[in-house]
């Protein structure tokens, strides 16, 4: 209970800094906004064009771009910090975090605050309903009570990956570059049905680099589709799971990658 | 039980650090990518020290001879190759947390406080960080406020303080949780002499007061004069002195040193009486006067009647010059124990 007020505080304490900056703050949202409405329309230019591929109608599309705009979303809203972390190693700022009582990683992850993070969530929103709709998805009980599910497994998945690449950090100093491709190239992926690629790359996207489980295998349980996808159906409803995995395997790169904390000379 | 008398204890701690070496131009920086040469370097070889409740020690030497590496493994911020260090009972280095809530540490090249909010904002912060009492903290805010002088600051928001009054809060900050050890690295660089010495006040009043442990590291002479009963030096990662800084002050600080620069045609000085050349850099040389001998005016005399001379000042030795005199006299000439060094 303690602990989350601490939290709390720090994160209450990050928008006020952030509000410091008013005009730069509001610019910021105002950018956002724009950038997220441009992104809306394109997403319909795109689908007006392919009205079908490999199966998936524009509704299944819509309804799979939901699911990956919700992890998105909030993985941006808890691993913000993450992307500007090697800086943290560079400068030797971590220093500080480390004398505090507090885990390193969560007072990272406490320190700022995102604003893109409400435009993911009005797309999440926006595709999900239109999905719904042009993809005539029935809402039972079970998919309602699911669908939290199923995207905080995106959310671990996405944010174990950001994690993972950011610990890189530890060791190679600089690695913006590599937290730019696995982050911000490799959702242009899922973007559309894995089955449009080739075997090597499905392979790849479920069991190596594992974010079809973000949006494609678990939209084919709330779509009722079947027999598509590897393994079919066992690894529907592998999200959860893959997410708790992939989390696992990070948190513990990062723990040793907090060992391995050189700081800085002087 | 005796260890509770032991603030820190320190067992043959080290701390290596691989260099990778990126060759030259760009076809070596290519070979260096894939064939990466590894250099080690022995920043903290293999240090022994114990430090008592309550004592102030001065941790000094050279930039890059292992004094912040040493803080940082104490600190919990690094994690040593070998060895291993106590601080209030507590490994830093495994239990970094626990560590954190026990000690305070000011680094004084960076601020611990929040950059863009009023100063009164990171201390609140720092109190829910540290989960002190809101009695406590009214308490502890009383008393730093009296001897720091806060109040003023309290609004401002931090990128807007000077040097000096950033200092005062970021030093207020680490002991907002009272914690019985302190660590400071470098606390008065960069401050002028009123600043430094309110800060010096202060920690001098706190180690009497509290009864607080205080490790600080500077380059600042008075620093340690004023402060520290106990100094230890480190040079290239060893110990090479552990003692009273009484002893070093009797030996050293009040021998001048004269500092000459010859015109490059009249670079070779001999003959003068009484002088020992400390060290030499091309034609500029550092002289110490021998104490039974003529005093600082007749050799300065005799100098400048044999030699053209460029420029000439008289000086105090610094920490840095004390250690160097110290780490050369151990290297090049071991003197029988009672010879002070030449």
């Amino acid at each position: 209970m303690e602990l989350i007020k601490i939290y709390l505080t720090l994160f209450a304490t990050s928008i006020k800094e952030r509000m410091e900056y008013k005009a730069s703050f509001l610019f910021y949202v105002f950018a956002i906004m724009t950038f997220y409405i441009g992104q809306i329309g394109l997403l319909f230019v795109l689908l007006n064009r392919f009205h079908q591929i490999k199966g998936w109608t524009m509704g299944d599309m819509v309804f799979l771009y939901s699911l990956h705009a919700f992890a998105y979303g909030f993985t941006n809203l808890i691993f913000s910090q993450l992307i500007n972390f090697d800086k943290m190693v560079v400068d030797g700022e971590f220093d500080r975090v480390l004398v505090r009582p507090l885990s390193p990683l969560g007072q990272i992850i406490f320190s700022k605050f995102e604003v893109s993070t409400v435009a993911h969530l009005v797309i999440g929103f926006t595709a999900l309903y239109f999905g719904t709709h042009l993809a005539g998805i029935e809402w039972t009980f079970k998919k309602v009570l699911l669908f939290p599910v199923i995207v905080g497994g995106g959310v671990l998945i996405a944010g174990g990956i950001r994690l993972m690449v950011t610990a890189v950090a530890f060791w190679t100093l600089r690695n913006r570059s590599l937290v730019h491709t696995v982050i911000f190239s490799s959702k242009e992926f899922i973007n559309y049905p894995i089955n449009i690629y080739n075997m090597g790359m499905q392979y790849f996207l479920t069991f190596i680099f594992p974010i079809a489980f973000i949006n494609f295998y678990p939209a084919h349980y709330f779509l009722d589709r079947s027999g598509e996808g590897l393994l079919y159906p066992a690894l529907e409803m592998g999200t959860p799971i893959v997410g708790i995995i992939v989390f696992t395997v990070s948190a513990f790169t990062w723990k040793v990658g907090v060992n391995h904390y050189q700081s800085t000379g002087s | 039980m005796q260890q509770d008398n032991i603030a820190i204890e320190v067992k043959r701690l080290r701390k290596e650090f691989k260099l990778s070496s990126s060759g030259k131009g760009f076809l070596g920086k290519l070979k260096a990518l894939f064939h990466r040469k590894h250099k080690i370097i022995t920043a903290v070889n293999d240090i022994d020290f114990k430090i008592r409740r309550g004592e102030f020690v001065g941790y000094v030497g050279e930039n890059g001879a292992g004094k912040s590496t040493t803080i940082k493994m104490l600190t919990g911020i690094l994690v040593p190759t070998s060895g291993t260090a106590n601080v209030n009972g507590i490994v830093p280095f495994k239990d970094r947390k626990k560590n954190a809530a026990k000690i305070g540490v000011v680094f004084g090249q960076r601020t611990q406080l929040w950059w863009d909010l009023p100063v009164r904002e990171s201390f609140d912060l720092l109190r829910v960080i540290f989960r002190v009492s809101r009695l406590d903290f009214d308490r502890q805010m009383t008393k730093l406020d009296e001897a720091l002088g806060l109040r003023p600051l309290l609004e401002m928001p931090v990128r807007k303080l000077s040097l000096g009054q950033r200092m005062r809060c970021d030093i207020a900050a680490s002991l907002i949780h009272n914690p019985p050890v302190l660590f400071l690295d470098e606390p008065t660089i960069g401050l002028d002499v009123l600043a430094k010495q309110s800060v010096r006040n202060f920690l001098s009043e706190i180690n009497r007061t509290e009864g607080t442990t205080i490790i600080l590291t500077t380059h600042d002479m008075n620093d340690i004069e004023q402060l520290c009963k106990r100094l230890i030096i480190i040079e290239e990662g060893k110990i090479i002195f552990d003692g009273e800084t009484g002893f070093l002050k009797q030996k050293f600080v009040h021998e001048k040193v004269i500092e000459v620069e010859f015109y490059e045609d009249d670079c070779v000085m001999q003959g003068i009486p009484g002088v020992t050349v400390v060290r030499e850099q091309g034609c500029k040389k550092w002289l110490t006067v021998d104490n039974d001998s003529s005093g600082i005016g007749e050799v300065i005399g005799a100098i400048a009647f044999r030699y053209k001379i460029k420029d000439i000042s008289v000086k105090e030795p610094s920490v840095e010059s004390i250690i160097r005199n110290i780490y050369d006299n151990r290297v090049k000439l071991p003197l029988p124990s009672g010879k002070t060094i030449t």
